[in-house]
């Protein structure tokens, strides 16, 4: 034990030969959206900040644009990981840099309808557009936010912006963290080229500029506890090549731990250390549930090449009292993506396949969380430890993921798809607006449709009554006295926007909380 | 008089004992399967390792690797351009894959693989008394349909994690980018940033609160395709596609 290094750096499984004890100022569980923010704001205030990261570390010239290599190497369960039906996919990054370095690059600041509701209901009173402003704007300003070019909407998006045009529906080009894009299409599968601002060449580096150590292949398996305070993360050491474990052990005796592990990982992490707070831990996991309809076009597409999300729609984010609203954007078409999320099999599924270089995928991701009834999913530990994501799909959900359906199969026509099929098992095929009314009679139900999730959120509620949430305003751990969440699991609902720069700026304002938590 | 549990059904692996968590759950067609003998000739009927020659597997037995590759053979079929799952060592894939889960995922998934063969099972669920390695490929697309489709959720994400798994494994394969008109990557691994870095515009002026998508639609974009700054593109375009329906009309014809 007690091998002590000094100077700032990211250290992998590969370099961790002895057990460690550290003993900074603040441990960071978690290196994505909320843990990069704050271990670099804290680190720039002089503060020793150790950051626990459980996947591997790769830099963009590690990039090989294979999905067989980049799914199983960059993120959760090895690309693995969904509900415990199947019945959605759930995306998730588990890489230095979490899921900001996989994702599609798409940043929306907080819309103020979503501030407006967690004060009424949450009481969440200090949140509010103009005051989370600067948090945002100094994020944009660090990430280089901004909107995509025009030049750069690749037919994908660009089906989604002529279909939505001419339905007359609202439509946007989406901003995006990226300095020197190419527009090669492959953020998924990490920047080959290092454009995206993803943490791991961003915050996190300034954080190590600032004195920071960054464990990767470092997997926190439970706090140590003493009263109300946390006072030891007890972490494995992961192989960097096996992702099994090594026998070596880091333990980390902070003064004020932060916990940044996702939405799913950080209840996670809570449960295995036995803090539930009245099984309100795990509780509200909201996921934005995601349908998705491929049109086949006459002329290529290319799906594959290009910015993967570049245009948005939210005409339908608000439909009216008990209707859960949704919003519509592109994904990428590459093969394994394409393959796995396609309905049918066999010859049908094959033949879909061989025209993938003619199709679009367009997705509808409903605004989960809104409606008083709602009470999302749940992360809980099945008994051999593993972590287990449940998601039930309730009534107006399905009725929300069927209009989604319609709507993208709508856009497609309207942008000249020879055709538009469905994820389902038996693929409903759209080929002009009277077959629309198909997808009324479609079998809407776990396991005979495709859905998926790229937004983890909730889990650790943030509110004002300790009775109803898991967080206080401040981000601080109900019950404990040095322990702060930052992540997605702190939502009390979910966005109905891409939530990386919702994260970003959350984890703006707090890194100010946990520095004064820090005495 | 001796009473089984009615809920659940084992599907035990070779040198594994019993256990309670050494079970599949199979909710109401647990009863069923019990009903017709879990022990009778049936469920003793044994698969015949049929695989290409190819590296030692880590996770699948030699028989469980047979079944996954029969799924493949017909969730791939014959088609000219697809080369067969055999041709891309989908085996050794899909044990990869596996590899990597949790062994307690990996025993889950080994079971579901032993009882989708079985021929016990194929009479129960299917009315197929016949391991599916055995059964002919019409038989065998029906009984995967039968687990697609079936009114037991956990039979569909059965299907699911198998065809998830094939198709991960098989479309994640260089050799069949060509079959689905994929050019592959842009870059070669070795490639550099690009020399000139396009410098982006300046972060467009959005007010807090709605996001970009809720304002005024930005300027009509022109139809060109998208440029790729700095890269080559490998192949030319697909010639244009004349998109007849996938579906026949009576496969999905709602009338």
């Amino acid at each position: 034990m007690a091998e002590r290094r000094s100077e700032g750096r990211i250290v992998t499984g590969r370099e961790i030969a002895q057990d460690l004890e550290e003993r900074p100022d603040v441990c960071v569980v978690g290196s994505g959206a909320g843990g990069a923010v704050v271990a670099a704001r804290l680190a720039e205030r002089g503060l020793k900040v150790v950051v626990l990261e459980e996947g591997g570390y790769y830099r963009p010239s590690d990039a090989d644009m294979q999905e067989a290599t980049a799914y199983p190497r960059l993120y959760q369960d090895h690309g693995q990981r969904a509900t415990a039906d199947l019945a959605i996919t759930i995306l998730q990054g588990r890489t230095v840099g979490g899921s900001t370095a996989v994702n599609w690059t798409t940043s929306f600041r907080t819309p103020e309808r979503v501030f407006a509701h967690w004060r009424a209901v949450y009481g969440l009173d200090a949140f509010t557009s103009e005051a989370l402003a600067p948090h945002f704007a100094a994020v944009e300003a660090r990430l280089n936010i901004h909107e995509q070019p025009d030049e750069g909407v690749n037919a994908n998006n660009r089906a989604l912006w002529d279909g939505a045009g001419k339905l007359g529906w609202a439509r946007a080009r989406t901003r995006r963290n990226v300095d020197g894009c190419a527009n090669l299409g492959y953020c998924g599968m990490g920047c080959p080229i290092g454009a995206r601002t993803s943490m791991d060449i961003s915050y996190l580096p300034d954080a190590v500029e600032h004195g920071a150590r960054l464990y990767a292949n470092t997997r926190a398996v439970s706090l140590e506890r003493a009263g109300r305070r946390v006072t030891a993360v007890h972490a494995e050491v992961l192989d960097p090549v096996t992702d099994r474990r090594t026998g070596r052990r880091v333990v980390v005796r902070p003064r004020v731990v932060v916990l940044s592990g996702g939405a799913i990982n950080t209840p996670a992490l809570l449960l295995r250390s036995d803090i539930r707070l009245a099984g309100k831990v795990g509780a509200r996991t909201f996921l934005h549930p995601v349908a998705g309809v491929m049109g086949l076009y006459p002329h290529p597409i290319e799906g594959y090449y290009g910015a993967p999300q570049s245009v948005a729609s939210h005409e339908f984010v608000e439909r009216g009292p008990g209707k859960i609203g949704f919003f519509l954007e592109a994904a990428p078409v590459h093969p394994v993506l394409a393959a796995t999320a396609l309905g049918g099999s066999g010859a049908l599924h094959q033949a879909f396949m061989a025209r993938l270089s003619h199709a679009s995928a367009l997705i509808a991701l409903t605004v989960d969380g809104f409606l008083p009834e709602e009470e999302g999913g749940t992360v809980s530990l099945r008994s051999d430890g593993r972590v287990r994501i449940d998601y039930p799909l309730r009534a107006e959900l399905w009725e929300a993921l069927r209009e989604g359906s319609k709507a993208l199969a709508r856009v497609h026509l309207a942008a000249g798809a020879s055709a538009a099929y469905t994820l389902h098992e038996d693929p409903v095929e759209v080929r002009a607006e009277s077959d629309v009314a198909k997808l009324d009679r479609a079998p809407w139900e776990a396991c005979r449709v495709q859905l998926f999730t790229a937004h983890q959120m909730g889990g650790c509620a943030m509110g004002r009554d300790p009775e109803r949430s898991c967080t206080s305003p401040e981000f601080r751990l109900h019950a404990h006295e040095n322990v702060f969440v930052v992540d997605g699991s702190v939502l009390p609902t979910s966005l109905g926007v891409n939530p990386q720069l919702t994260i970003f700026g959350l984890a703006h304002l707090a890194a100010e909380h946990v520095a004064a938590g820090v005495r | 008089m001796y009473r089984r549990r009615p809920q659940r059904v084992s599907i035990l692996l070779p040198g594994e004992r019993p256990g309670r968590r050494g079970f599949l759950k199979l909710g109401l067609f647990g009863a069923a399967f019990l009903a017709v003998g879990g022990s009778g000739y049936l469920a003793t009927r044994r698969t015949r390792v049929r695989l290409p020659a190819g590296g030692p597997l880590s996770v699948f037995s030699p028989e469980e690797a047979t079944v996954l590759m029969a799924v493949a053979e017909r969730l791939v079929p014959e088609r000219a351009g697809f080369p067969r799952p055999a041709a891309v060592k989908l085996a050794e894939k899909m044990d990869r894959v596996a590899a990597m889960a949790d062994p307690a995922t990996q025993l889950e998934l080994r079971r579901l693989v032993r009882l989708f063969e079985s021929a016990l099972g194929g009479l129960v669920f299917d009315r197929q008394p016949q391991l599916f390695t055995e059964a002919s490929p019409a038989h065998q697309d029906l009984r995967l349909r039968a687990w697609a489709e079936s009114r037991i959720a956990l039979r569909r994400t059965g299907h699911l994690a198998m065809k998830r798994l094939v198709y991960a494994s098989y479309y994640g394969s260089p050799e069949t980018y060509a079959a689905v008109g994929y050019p592959g990557p842009p870059l070669r691994p070795s490639a550099e940033r690009p020399a000139s870095r396009p410098t982006p515009p300046a972060p467009s002026p959005s007010p807090p609160g709605e996001g970009a998508a809720a304002r005024p639609a930005g300027p009509e974009p022109s139809p060109r395709p998208p440029r790729r700054r700095g890269v080559a593109k490998p192949f030319e375009a697909q010639p244009v596609d004349q998109s007849p329906p996938l579906i026949s009309p009576s496969v999905n014809d709602d009338g």
